[in-house]
């Protein structure tokens, strides 16, 4: 279960303060698949950052199975989220020059997986994605949707319990855009998962079983789930 | 991460930039091929100069002065010096020099601790003529040193430490050649030796009895120089070496001849029986017969293993030089991997945020662009050592054959544990170098890095 708890996050100074998240709170229950709804500049990326450790709130607390991952150390939070969540991205952000292979095994790499076990993740996770023949290609040979494809391998093959997208399928055709989301939502299932979908397409926003719609900072509504 | 990982990436990293890698690396390869040489080439010529000594200098030897300018390479004095009644003064090229006095060199026969003393007079005689041949040559003539092993071309010399005879004479192989000799023809040929002692100052009570005596005729011979002739025996033609020290080619006899011959030349002189320096046997350990004769005859010393120091010192400080200017190139190379660094991280800045987003820590991201500047740093050393080695190794017989170094001494000798040490230090000026990119790399905000494209 995460739980947000009147989360402030600001940037600037005096006059050109600007609050990006004014006293947000929810509770996302364990395998829920949530969408954070709002414009461009809403503030729900930087939620989203907040959220997984990335940035630090001026205030509020972030409970992640009873624990407030904001007061972890700088190490603690690293060795959290490189066990427990993972990230897709808009712009896939896979390492061109390396193989499908090595660009899965990077998140394993940074959890100290033993490198005997991870041979068989990696390719069960290309496996996962339909990118089992692109095992040695380079993944600057890949499509788009491809390349999106092969960051869900990568953030699929350490089995994290919490899985945030971001516009994950903002820069794909309908059509790939619907693989990569169906992906993303069969690892959500399958695997009990908590899977955090950042967008402004209400049409993905639909699919997920809560939505948090928010504005300036603001959560407007939340639907499927409990306002706290 | 795992270091062996963190090194992959880094490798990897590296070999899809080869281009960019390789010209880097260049900068630190060109100080890397001058380290290697100047590192072989202090090799080669302090193993040459240890086989010089080898073959010229017995180990127990010692040489003493009574002035150590004259062996510690400063020159003499050029100072006004103060007379002193037992310490006599040569002129030497423009300086002063203490001269060893008859008196220290019977105290230093005297010594239980030494044998075989040998003033070094420096002979030279008027003229030297060969059996057989009319013409007059002028020629150096020293004394035989029994102490080296010397090789005869023709004839033979005695077991080693053993003197040759006082009318035996041993001829250099130059010599021969000039002379337009077969060697062996000079076996047992006579050679002539002729000295002049100059003219005694006659008083004026002398020059009045010569003159009564014999009228102006008797004056004249009174301060006509005298000559003497000495006839020695060749006994054997020597074989020039390669590792003999003393390159001028010239005669030489036994001790006592010189001495006599010395005697003879320099019997009216005021610095009769004078020599700069004397070369003994040491009985023991040859730094305890030094400390003594220091503290008890006040006399200058220097061992076998100290004259080794002075010629390690000149080779040291020349190849110093060398290794300067490879370290100023390495010094500019720095500022290539700095630059290189740096780009490479602007370049990446989108990686290094998703490597954060995954939770690697800021401290494994140094650690990579340090092992890819670490990469950098020892591709350039092998490169610059490759080449360096492969070079040195091709062209040392042509350096060995135009510096007449003699059969199977090289000039440049490469040690591999030297060429390892030196890659280890280029490595970690490496990792210095990439120090600066890999902590901005480490500090970037993994927000702001996401952000980007």
């Amino acid at each position: 279960m995460i739980e947000v708890n009147h989360l402030v996050k600001t940037y600037g100074k005096k006059k050109n303060l600007f609050t990006a998240l004014s006293d947000v709170s929810f509770t996302i229950p364990d395998g829920a698949s949530v969408a954070i709804v709002g414009k461009s500049g809403s503030g729900k990326s930087t939620l989203m950052h907040t959220m997984s450790g990335l940035d630090h709130p001026e205030s509020g607390e972030v409970v992640i199975d009873g624990e407030n991952i904001l007061q972890f150390k700088q190490k603690a939070v690293d060795a959290f989220r490189s066990s427990r969540m993972s990230f897709i991205f808009q712009s896939f952000f896979v390492q061109g020059n390396e193989t499908c292979y090595n660009n899965v095994s990077l998140p394993l790499e940074i959890a100290r997986v033993p490198t005997r076990r991870r041979r068989t993740k990696i390719l069960k996770a290309l496996q996962a994605v339909g990118l089992e023949d692109k095992v040695k290609s380079r993944a600057r040979d890949l499509s788009g949707g491809q390349k999106q494809r092969l960051a869900v391998a990568r953030a699929i093959v350490n089995q994290p319990r919490i899985l945030f997208a971001d516009e994950p399928t903002g820069n794909l055709d309908s059509v790939t855009g619907a693989q990569v989301e169906n992906l993303l939502f069969g690892y959500n299932k399958e695997q009990g998962a908590t899977l955090i979908v950042v967008t402004h397409d209400m049409d993905l926003a639909k699919k997920c079983d809560m939505r948090i719609m928010i504005k300036d900072g603001e959560i407007q509504d939340i639907l499927g789930g409990d306002r706290i | 991460m795992r270091r062996l990982d963190i090194v992959r990436r880094a490798g990897r990293n590296l070999n899809q930039a080869k281009a960019r890698t390789l010209l880097t690396s260049l900068a630190i390869a060109v100080g890397a091929f001058t380290l290697t040489l100047s590192l072989a080439a202090g090799n080669g010529a302090r193993d040459y100069a240890n086989k010089l000594l080898q073959n010229n200098i017995d180990p127990q030897a010692l040489f003493v002065t009574k002035d150590d300018s004259v062996t510690s390479g400063r020159g003499g004095s050029t100072k006004l010096q103060e007379y002193s009644e037992n310490s006599v003064t040569g002129y030497r090229a423009g300086s002063t020099v203490k001269m060893l006095t008859r008196d220290d060199i019977s105290k230093l026969e005297r010594r239980s601790d030494l044998t075989q003393v040998v003033p070094i007079y420096g002979l030279s005689p008027t003229y030297v003529q060969f059996q057989g041949n009319d013409k007059k040559y002028s020629a150096p003539v020293s004394y035989y040193d029994a102490t080296l092993t010397n090789e005869a071309l023709a004839g033979s010399v005695p077991k080693p430490g053993v003197q040759i005879a006082d009318n035996q004479v041993v001829v250099p192989e130059e010599f021969a050649a000039d002379l337009g000799v077969k060697p062996k023809d000079l076996i047992n040929k006579q050679v002539f030796v002729t000295f002049t002692r100059a003219a005694q100052s006659p008083t004026n009570e002398q020059i009045q009895q010569a003159f009564l005596d014999g009228g102006q005729q008797a004056v004249a011979a009174l301060v006509k120089p005298e000559m003497k002739t000495y006839n020695y025996v060749i006994s054997a033609v020597l074989k020039k070496s390669a590792l003999a020290l003393a390159s001028i080619p010239q005669l030489h006899i036994s001790t006592n001849a010189v001495r006599l011959a010395n005697d003879f030349s320099e019997g009216n002189s005021a610095t009769a029986g004078q020599v700069v320096g004397v070369t003994a046997i040491a009985k023991g350990d040859p730094s305890v017969a030094k400390e003594a004769i220091q503290k008890q005859d006040g006399l200058s010393v220097k061992t076998a293993k100290d004259l080794q120091g002075v010629l390690f010192t000149f080779v040291g400080i020349l190849q110093g030089i060398v290794a300067g200017f490879a370290v100023l190139a390495l010094i500019a190379s720095v500022f290539g991997i700095i630059n290189t660094q740096y780009i490479s991280v602007l370049e990446r800045t989108s990686q290094i945020g998703l490597m954060k987003a995954l939770g690697m820590s800021r401290r494994d991201i140094a650690k990579l662009f340090r092992y890819e500047a670490a990469w950098i740093g020892f591709l350039g050393g092998l490169i610059g050592a490759a080449l360096a080695t492969a070079g040195g190794v091709a062209l040392n017989p042509w350096i060995t054959e135009k510096l007449t170094l003699g059969e199977g001494n090289y000039l440049l000798v490469f040690a591999w544990r030297q060429i390892v040490g030196l890659l280890v230090v280029l490595i970690l000026v490496a990792v210095v170098a990439g120090w600066l990119p890999a902590r901005k790399a480490a500090r970037l905000d993994p927000i702001e890095a996401l952000r980007t494209e």
